[in-house]
């Protein structure tokens, strides 16, 4: 009570309420936000004869964002979340101007109005207002209820006044230093977000970092939409609270409120923002249930890349007021997200092609040969997006027993490609109309010189045929790596057969030898991608492809290929070619 | 994460940070020495004993800042340590690292951490992240404190 005691000799004392308003003008000049302000503000007016109450409201507008009150039987001051719009009536109180001060009796004024029934509840039936204008468009009023309208003479409208003015222009200070701090903040966000962007080639991981790096800088959450060929998809999210990161996800993927807003930015390739009565309705806001209480604001900005919209950036804000500048940035940074998620998108879609062109130059699935298992790999290179020209394929022969074969054109691209097929299908027309391997490999020759490509090819065949319980293998090599023979004991013998390059001179000349294969021996075709992989420390597989041919082959005859393929793909740091490998094994009998 | 206010003895305005290098805990304290001048900050270099050192605080921080690549023990054993004391559930732990593969958030946040947030290169972002931090822990032990709605005014 000792506060009570010293009202009456302070209120009237000039000197008094100078040194206070002196003190505030300090404050101002120093406060981060103005709840430091605030707090002796509300406390010095309350000091002031015969004031019941203080109130402070915040508005946008016809907008309530919150109030702040002190009364003399709750003299510390709190403040309480409205964020409700009051549309015309609550514009209506906006200052007109310099911030002047009005009298009223409490009676006059809108009893549902939540400062309005502070007020009543303090027992004022009068009360002195002084509205004031604030940035963009908000506004602020102080009022100071008493229980007759006497009281307030001439001495508390000027103190009221001047305790406005400073909360103005403390107000003004603020909101320019802040949004100086979010320009900084955001070129600081846009370099280093492009950093991260640009590191990743890969989409996923690309949103995903997007999301990561604006919260907390830029919001509380962060969500990312994709507009994916089954529909709008949320392909990330970040949430500041870990409790509050699942209900982000599922409100994300499911929402049908936030569904249509995010519609609504694609359809009208412009930005959105919501707070307030804008969220009703949906998963955000006061009035919704949940982790969603606690957001204030939203925004939604389309992802534009070369004139395509392909998805929404969306922003949480668990604050009310987002800076001046904000929405300027918020372009900026979806702009650059929408450049870093069109690079890897466009860089992944033409992978898929080059991955899907590439199967249909390779035979659907292999034959099978009674007495044979056949198996085969084919791995793209990573950084590769040109179509390779490894190739392979199986005929069956007409008396049992396969022909295989395996080649390669040299380079990539479209006319590699173009000539993968030429030699593929001129290999196994050739063969299954009953040519010879010589004479395909020839026919095949005389293709590419009359193509008059620079490009040559190599190319291996083997015939397998029903020998006994095994099978006899006549191979011709034109330029191909030799084949391995790999023994039922994991011995690895190299089938050696030299031979000319096809495509380069008009008459060649081919290697070819023959070898026994007996139940559990496998024949080892593959393309000069094998070999020739490099691991980080400089080593070629080759060095090991012995051994890793004893190792993979000593499993299950389905597979081999793909083990043997793997094992390449695990040792070699960059992977810059195709790699192909062909199997035959002969089942084991009994 | 905010806990029964004052039973556990917990003071919202004191910041515990684990940060080996030197340069980053000097970041830290300076941004935060800007923007909540009013904190109060202990820093350790080591994730050896921290738990023991919370358990036996006279006051603990309403808030740790643990860097999750240290030497020793982990920041994620830390946390792992921190989230098995139930007495510790009113500390809020915001695990930091310049790394942000997906996988690391989510094990980070399955070992119970309640933020992720990742460090930026920027001085001035950084401020920007750990502000947004300390004032989201902030203020949602102060609104666990008065009950829903009360949030300090931008």
């Amino acid at each position: 009570m000792e506060q009570h005691e010293g009202r009456a000799s302070r209120q009237a004392d000039d000197g008094w309420w100078s040194g206070r308003l002196h003190e505030l003008w300090h404050v101002a000049e120093t406060a981060q936000d103005v709840t430091g302000l605030a707090d002796s503000l509300y406390d010095m007016l309350l000091r002031m004869p015969g004031v019941l109450a203080v109130v402070g409201t915040r508005w946008s507008g016809g907008l309530l964002h919150y109030l702040r009150r002190v009364t003399v039987a709750e003299p510390t001051a709190s403040l309480v979340e409205i964020e409700r719009d009051y549309g015309e009536s609550g514009a209506a109180g906006a200052p007109d101007g310099d911030p002047t001060v009005t009298v009223h009796e409490v009676s006059e004024l809108d009893g549902t109005m939540p400062h309005v029934q502070v007020l009543v509840a303090a027992g004022t039936r009068s009360l002195a207002e002084c509205a004031v204008p604030l940035g963009q468009g908000g506004w602020a009023s102080f009022m100071v209820g008493t229980a007759d309208r006497d009281t307030i003479d001439v001495t508390l409208r000027t103190r009221l006044q001047q305790v406005a003015e400073v909360a103005m222009v403390s107000d003004r200070r603020i909101t320019a230093r802040r949004a100086d701090e979010v320009r900084q903040v955001s070129d600081a966000f846009l370099a280093e977000a492009s950093l991260q962007m640009d590191s990743s080639l890969d989409v996923k991981s690309t949103v995903q970092r997007v999301a990561r790096t604006a919260v907390p800088a830029i919001a509380e959450g962060c969500v990312l939409h994709l507009c994916l060929p089954e529909g709008l998809k949320s392909v990330s999210f970040a949430h500041m609270d870990a409790g509050d990161q699942q209900w982000l996800g599922k409100v994300a993927a499911e929402d049908t409120w936030l569904t249509e807003a995010l519609r609504q930015v694609l359809g009208s390739g412009q930005a959105l923002a919501l707070n307030g009565e804008g969220l009703r309705g949906g998963p955000f806001g006061p009035a919704s249930s949940g982790a969603g209480r606690a957001v204030r604001a939203i925004s939604v900005n389309p992802l534009k890349a070369r004139g395509r919209v392909l998805g929404t950036l969306t922003f949480l804000y668990h604050r009310v007021i987002v800076a001046e500048g904000a929405s300027q940035f918020l372009a900026g940074l979806a702009d650059r997200a929408a450049l870093a998620i069109d690079s890897s998108t466009l860089y992944e879609q033409r992978r898929r092609h080059v991955v899907s062109l590439q199967r249909h130059l390779l035979p659907r699935e292999l034959p099978r040969i009674p007495g044979i298992t056949l198996s085969s790999a084919y791995e793209v290179g990573d950084v590769s997006l040109d179509v390779g020209g490894d190739f392979y394929d199986a005929v069956p022969g007409a008396q049992g027993g396969v022909t295989l074969l395996l080649g390669d054109v040299c380079g990539r691209g479209a006319e590699a490609a173009a000539l993968t097929g030429l030699a593929r299908h001129t290999l196994r027309t050739l063969i299954e109309d009953g040519s010879t391997p010589e004479h395909a490999l020839e026919r095949l020759n005389q293709a590419l010189v009359r193509e008059d490509t620079s490009r040559f090819v190599t190319a291996l065949v083997a015939v397998l045929v029903p020998d006994g319980e095994g099978f006899r293998v006549r191979y011709w090599s034109a330029g191909h790596p030799a084949p391995l023979m790999r023994r039922a004991d994991g011995t690895v013998e190299e089938l050696v057969a030299h031979g000319d390059l096809l495509g380069v001179l008009e008459d060649i000349e081919y290697g070819s030898g023959s070898v026994r294969m007996a139940p559990g021996d496998a024949l080892v075709m593959f393309t000069d991608g094998v070999t020739e992989a490099k691991a980080a420390d400089g080593t070629y597989f080759e060095s090991r492809l012995r051994d890793e041919v004893t190792r993979t082959g000593a499993g299950e005859a389905q597979g081999f290929a793909e083990r043997l393929a793997e094992a390449v793909v695990e040792f070699r740091a960059t992977g810059a070619d195709d790699i192909a490998v062909l199997v035959a094994r002969a089942e084991s009998t009994g | 994460m905010s806990g029964p206010a004052g039973e556990q003895r917990i003071d919202h305005d004191l910041v515990w940070v684990v940060e080996d290098s030197a340069e980053d805990a000097e970041a830290i304290a300076r941004a935060l020495r800007r923007t909540h001048p009013g904190l109060a900050l202990d820093f350790t270099d080591r994730g050896t004993g921290f738990v023991e050192r919370l358990l036996g605080a006279a006051r603990r921080p309403g808030l740790v800042l643990l860097d999750l690549k240290l030497p020793g023990p982990s920041g994620a054993d830390v946390l792992r340590s921190i989230r098995s004391r139930p007495e510790l559930d009113g500390v809020a732990v915001v695990a930091f690292t310049s790394s942000t593969g997906p996988d690391e958030v989510d094990t980070t946040y399955a070992a119970g951490a309640d933020s992720y947030i990742y460090k930026p290169v920027n001085f001035e972002l950084f401020r920007a992240v750990l502000k947004g931090a300390v004032d989201y822990w902030q203020r949602k032990a102060k609104s666990g404190d008065e009950g829903p709605g009360a949030q300090p005014p931008s």
